[in-house]
């Protein structure tokens, strides 16, 4: 009996430590003209993940025009420590800047206050750090610009008036009671006929939002929107309207992912899935990163000319990425994630 | 009558909660979202009936939610690859038996208490699942839902397949010597062991036949919708719970009637969309439910005390 357990324990440990392997490229090569290339270390919370991937894709695209070596390296798993792992590796490597998507906002920031002592640029991209750890935070979306734009998609479907409703994750979520105070803000400021009814938590989870918008069909007989703000909320009201056989009559939109939702948006159930685009994101990171290390980005400055996409604000230390994106039925399939 | 008087008055209970939604907000009783609110719970009755047992045979298995996650996750897998429905319901049992076996083991085998062992596999499936999917939808094949028929027709199928379920083990419970050893085992293991039944065997056996129940509850959820949610079925444990113990499942093991459970399930399933039609805020929603637990807790503490003195 003790040898399973033992046996059990060793392999509960193998499968622990061998979540995260890592595979970081060489950096340091030289450009034909003799100048130092500048090696850009981008690191998403975990590497598998397809929203991740697609931050990739841009990010590759950016290195690609300005030329410069891209290292993408991050925990197989979203883990803090990992991350911590991976960037004294690239002090070790000496890149020339670094950009981190944050699992653990107080975790990473001592690995990323070296990292700036040895001279590494440091931006933070998607989730932060502590203020002090990076020089720039490349912000994908505000509250404002995500509560503000869920509330004019909701009012462009209901054209203008009637009634909607709101499923949340929990009452108690701290970015969501933010943007349910921009959501309200807009709507008390532009859009006076359209009258929020009622506020449903999920608990983040699709089967319960489901339920929670069943009830809500056949409670309110003139509702015309649900409006749901996490990301398992869309799919789960879409699954209800569907079911109740409101398709097309409420109208649904929330904040999400497009492969969660491309059937509900091709069926006509779902109307706007709003999230950024993400390749956009990782493109930001990259320029952005590199800016700073070619030292034409600097502390202070009001905005950023980005290559092909123009010219970015800068809010204190925040790069805006700008207004949230709208996937529909016209271009969802252009995005995998 | 005395002896149902515990199931009885939660069935009042509910009788007293439809009557007044009949009379403020008639409009709970449309046919089509009462049909989906029962096809909703109807995995989770399933999964009830398990939990009864569990309790009953003084043991208690939290890791239930964790277990139809995984059950979920790997049926829609095997779905997806284009595995023929009924051995993708059999599988996700056989994984169901499978995680439960691990904690039948554990506990009946090692002597180590339920509570500890099922929170360990609770925490361990969970991980490692999210490890595995990070959060990422299974995207289901057309046709799958409601298992080919239409949504009306997989409707009913579920709700009386779930149905079907309960009267069975409610008579298997009553009428098979297995049944009776798990009340006999939850009442007092000594003396089932002295009468002649292996106690460890039981339990054992309650938590196989737990995680195969959580299997079948799993795909039964999963048919209802064209993706799975690797989170579905969080928070399962303590839904399930709490129906058994509000529907007369005495936590001290050995008492406590299926049909009960059933009521139990249903008064709380009511809450959330009675405060809907009510236009109360969801604030209240949780704190309706603790109440009932509650409610149903101390009536059971006054009853025993009552009956020792």
């Amino acid at each position: 009996m003790k040898k399973i357990i033992s046996l059990l324990l060793v392999a509960g440990i193998a499968f622990v430590s061998g979540c995260g392997k890592s595979d970081s490229s060489n950096s340091g090569s030289t450009t034909p003209d003799g100048g130092k290339k500048i090696t850009v270390a981008l690191m998403p919370k975990s590497k598998g993940n397809a929203y991740f991937i697609s931050c990739k894709k841009g990010a590759d695209k950016a290195a690609k025009e300005l030329g410069v070596d891209l290292v993408f390296d991050g925990p197989t798993d979203p883990d803090p420590a990992k991350q911590n792992e991976i960037v004294e590796n690239w002090i070790t490597l000496g890149v020339d800047a670094i950009a981190v998507a944050c699992e653990n906002r107080e975790g990473i920031s001592t690995a990323l206050r070296k990292a700036k002592a040895k001279g590494i640029k440091v931006i933070t991209y998607d989730a932060d750090a502590l203020p002090d750890a990076r020089e720039f935070f490349v912000n994908q979306a505000t509250p404002e610009g995500i509560g503000f734009t869920l509330m004019d998609e909701a009012a462009r479907l209901c054209g203008n008036e009637g009634e909607f409703a709101i499923i949340t994750a929990s009452l108690t979520a701290g970015n969501m009671i933010e943007w349910q105070k921009h959501i309200e803000a807009r709507r008390a400021d532009k859009y006076p006929n359209m009258k929020m009814i009622a506020l449903r938590p999920c608990d983040d989870l699709k089967d319960k939002a489901q339920s929670e918008t069943t009830a809500l069909l056949s409670a309110n007989a003139n509702l015309k929107c649900i409006m749901a703000i996490c990301s398992p909320g869309v799919p789960g009201a879409a699954e209800a309207v569907k079911q109740a056989g409101k398709t097309g009559k409420v109208k649904v939109l929330g904040l999400g992912l497009p492969n969660e939702n491309r059937r509900y948006v091709h069926d006509g159930v779902t109307d706007s899935v709003i999230l950024w685009n993400t390749e956009d994101l990782g493109y930001l990171a990259v320029f952005a990163a590199d800016s700073l290390a070619k030292g034409t980005l600097k502390t202070g400055d009001k905005t950023i000319k980005v290559g092909s996409m123009g010219e970015y604000q800068i809010e204190g230390d925040s790069i805006l990425l700008g207004k949230p994106f709208i996937f529909n039925k016209a271009n969802i399939d252009q995005f995998d994630f | 009558m005395k002896r149902h008087f515990r199931e009885l008055s939660v069935a009042a209970a509910l009788l007293v909660v439809l009557l007044g939604l009949a009379i403020v907000a008639p409009a709970f009783f449309q046919p089509q979202p009462l049909l989906s609110l029962l096809t909703r719970e109807a995995p989770t009755l399933v999964v009830a009936c398990g939990m009864a047992l569990v309790i009953i045979s003084r043991q208690i298995d939290i890791s239930v939610g964790s277990q139809f996650a995984v059950c979920s996750v790997c049926g829609g897998l095997l779905a997806a690859k284009g595995w023929p429905l009924p051995l993708v319901f059999l599988s996700s049992v056989l994984f169901g038996a499978i995680m439960g076996a691990v904690n039948g083991w554990l506990v009946a085998g090692l002597r180590l208490p339920s509570i500890v062992v099922t929170l360990a596999t609770m925490v361990t499936w969970r991980e490692a699942l999210r490890w595995q999917r990070q959060g990422e939808f299974v995207n289901l094949p057309d046709g799958l839902q409601w298992v080919g028929l239409s949504q009306i027709a997989g409707q009913w199928t579920l709700i009386l397949a779930a149905l079907a379920l309960l009267v069975l083990l409610a008579l298997a419970t009553k009428h098979l010597s297995a049944g009776r050893f798990v009340y006999a085992v939850g009442t007092d293991a000594e003396a089932a062991r002295l009468a002649g039944i292996r106690p460890q065997l039981t339990i054992f056996f309650v938590f196989v036949f737990m995680g195969a129940l959580v299997g079948l509850a799993a795909m039964m959820n999963v048919v209802q919708s064209p993706q799975v949610d690797p989170k579905s079925g969080s928070g399962l444990e303590l839904k399930v719970i709490a129906a058994a113990v509000v529907g007369g499942v005495a936590v001290s093991g050995g008492r406590g009637k299926l049909w009960g459970v059933f009521v139990g399930l249903l008064l709380l399933a009511c809450i959330s969309p009675a405060l809907t039609h009510l236009h109360i805020e969801a604030y209240w929603e949780k704190a309706i439910q603790g109440a009932i637990i509650l409610l149903a807790v101390v009536a059971d503490g006054l009853r025993t005390r009552k009956q020792r003195n």
